[in-house]
């Protein structure tokens, strides 16, 4: 697990940790716990809300650590403007991942799966808690192998990425015929780019 | 309810690194970096405008940001070699671009001659530059062409083309496999969207007086930058060409009024 800290953030959402697990195997019962959680009632609905209180991103759709922190970057601001389109900073990551309008396939895309074999957790938080404990959380909702992040790129789904962005047929994307690094790269920036701009898009 | 202050932080703990002439009028770079130890980013600050009525200016300042950030997808999706996005706080009036590191071709092309005595000197130095680079300056104009003409063939006009417009990465930093592109255009602040031939020749025209005023002695490379622009649109060079012609005749501004 990795943290970041935000300086220019208010207090409660300065400092970002981000793990990357792979080979996930209950990630189909995760999903559940997320969905059951939502509406749970009372001091259990609390404490399950609070355990499952992360960003669960579909690892294969994220390019790059700059990606990832990106749509982080973008989220906190529009909660911090108060401009978000979903319930929460941490659905508001998966809105600005996916390069559409529409919450409910940000959801279903980039969100975890039944399916789901490598996942990014993202906890925005308060800088005051422990590192430790939030690795502790997250290993105690997910079973699977937390790495490190330059693991990711053995995890990257390109072509589904370049098929959710409409890259195939880009002149950039044809330029870098011949060159896989390059083509990474290169779509990797677009990406990138796209979830910094979301807002403006149109 | 007030704006939010997290764009206005970032930008106490970045360095302010140009406020040209013309720019201050406008807005304000900076180099910061979105994280503590994350990498370096260039801000571009649209300041708030004072004469102007509030409402007027954050709507204006909003449309502007997203029309940079918009022309720079565009160009990122036709293979243009521009700065990626890192953050846009629109409201704000702040857009975050990578950090590029390199020169701007302003320097590297050799400047006029206006002290007789520096320029040997002057010669010497640009020379001694180019070398580092490794490119020669024919190369370099070869480059700038290219650029130009995948910018024009997304239908971007820069709208502001000089050489100070234009960095050339520095050998280090393409030494990173990653950064393969060695000129990237920058500072599409005036850019619009157009597929007018006659909005590409004035374009171009721009940016040959820019040649002509700040490297009046080495006028004949913009010969070099064209070359290497006709190459890239093939048959669509025609047209601009003549169009071009025709610019030069009569100035950037079509219509006589005004």
């Amino acid at each position: 697990m990795e943290s970041i800290q935000y300086p220019q953030f208010d207090l409660k959402r300065s400092k970002v940790h981000i793990a990357l697990f792979k080979n996930v195997s209950n990630s189909g019962q995760v999903k559940s716990r997320i969905v059951a959680a939502a509406t749970a009632e009372g001091d259990y609905g609390l404490q399950e809300r609070a355990a499952v209180n992360f960003a669960f991103v579909e690892a294969r759709l994220i390019t790059s650590r700059q990606h990832i922190e990106t749509a982080i970057y973008q989220a906190i601001l529009a909660e911090e403007a108060g401009t978000m389109l979903t319930k929460t900073v941490h659905s508001e990551i998966l809105y600005f991942l996916n390069p559409t309008h529409n919450i409910s396939e940000a959801i279903k895309r980039y969100g975890i799966s039944t399916d789901t074999q490598d996942l990014i957790l993202v906890r925005i938080d308060e800088p005051n808690v422990k590192e430790e404990a939030v690795e502790i959380a997250m290993k105690s909702v997910i079973q699977g192998n937390i790495e490190a992040f330059s693991a990711l790129d053995d995890v990257t789904d390109w072509m589904t990425v370049k098929k959710y962005h409409k890259l195939s047929n880009e002149v950039a994307i044809a330029a870098t015929r011949g060159n896989p690094a390059k083509e990474k790269s290169t779509i990797d920036t677009i990406v990138t780019s796209s979830v910094a701009m979301k807002n403006v898009m149109q | 309810m007030n704006p939010p202050l997290s764009s206005l932080k970032l930008l106490e703990s970045a360095t302010l690194i140009s406020q040209g002439a013309e720019a201050a009028s406008i807005s304000k770079v900076y180099r910061g970096s979105l994280s503590s130890e994350g990498v370096p980013v260039l801000l571009k600050y649209r300041f708030q405008k004072q004469y102007r009525h509030p409402k007027l200016d954050t709507s204006l300042t909003k449309s502007r940001v997203a029309g940079e950030a918009r022309a720079l997808l565009k160009c990122l999706r036709h293979g243009v070699n521009v700065p990626g996005i890192r953050m846009v706080d629109a409201p704000a009036g702040l857009l975050g671009i990578d950090w590029i590191d390199g020169i701007t071709v302003k320097y590297l092309v050799p400047q006029g001659l206006d002290k007789q005595a520096d320029e040997t000197i002057d010669q010497l130095a640009e020379a001694k530059t180019l070398d580092q680079f490794g490119i020669t300056i024919d190369a370099l104009m070869n480059l700038i062409g290219v650029e130009i003409a995948k910018m024009h063939l997304a239908d971007i006009i820069h709208g502001d083309l000089t050489t100070s417009n234009m960095i050339l990465r520095s050998p280090q930093s393409t030494a990173d496999k990653k950064n393969t592109e060695l000129v990237v255009l920058i500072d599409f602040g005036l850019s619009y969207h157009s597929s007018l031939v006659e909005d590409k020749a004035v374009d171009l025209f721009v940016l040959e007086r820019a040649f002509a005023s700040t490297h009046p002695d080495f006028e004949p490379l913009f010969a070099s930058v064209l070359a290497a622009y006709a190459k890239m649109l093939k048959k669509d060079w025609a047209p601009v060409q003549r169009r071009l012609d025709d610019v030069r005749l009569r100035g950037r501004k079509r219509s006589m009024v005004g």
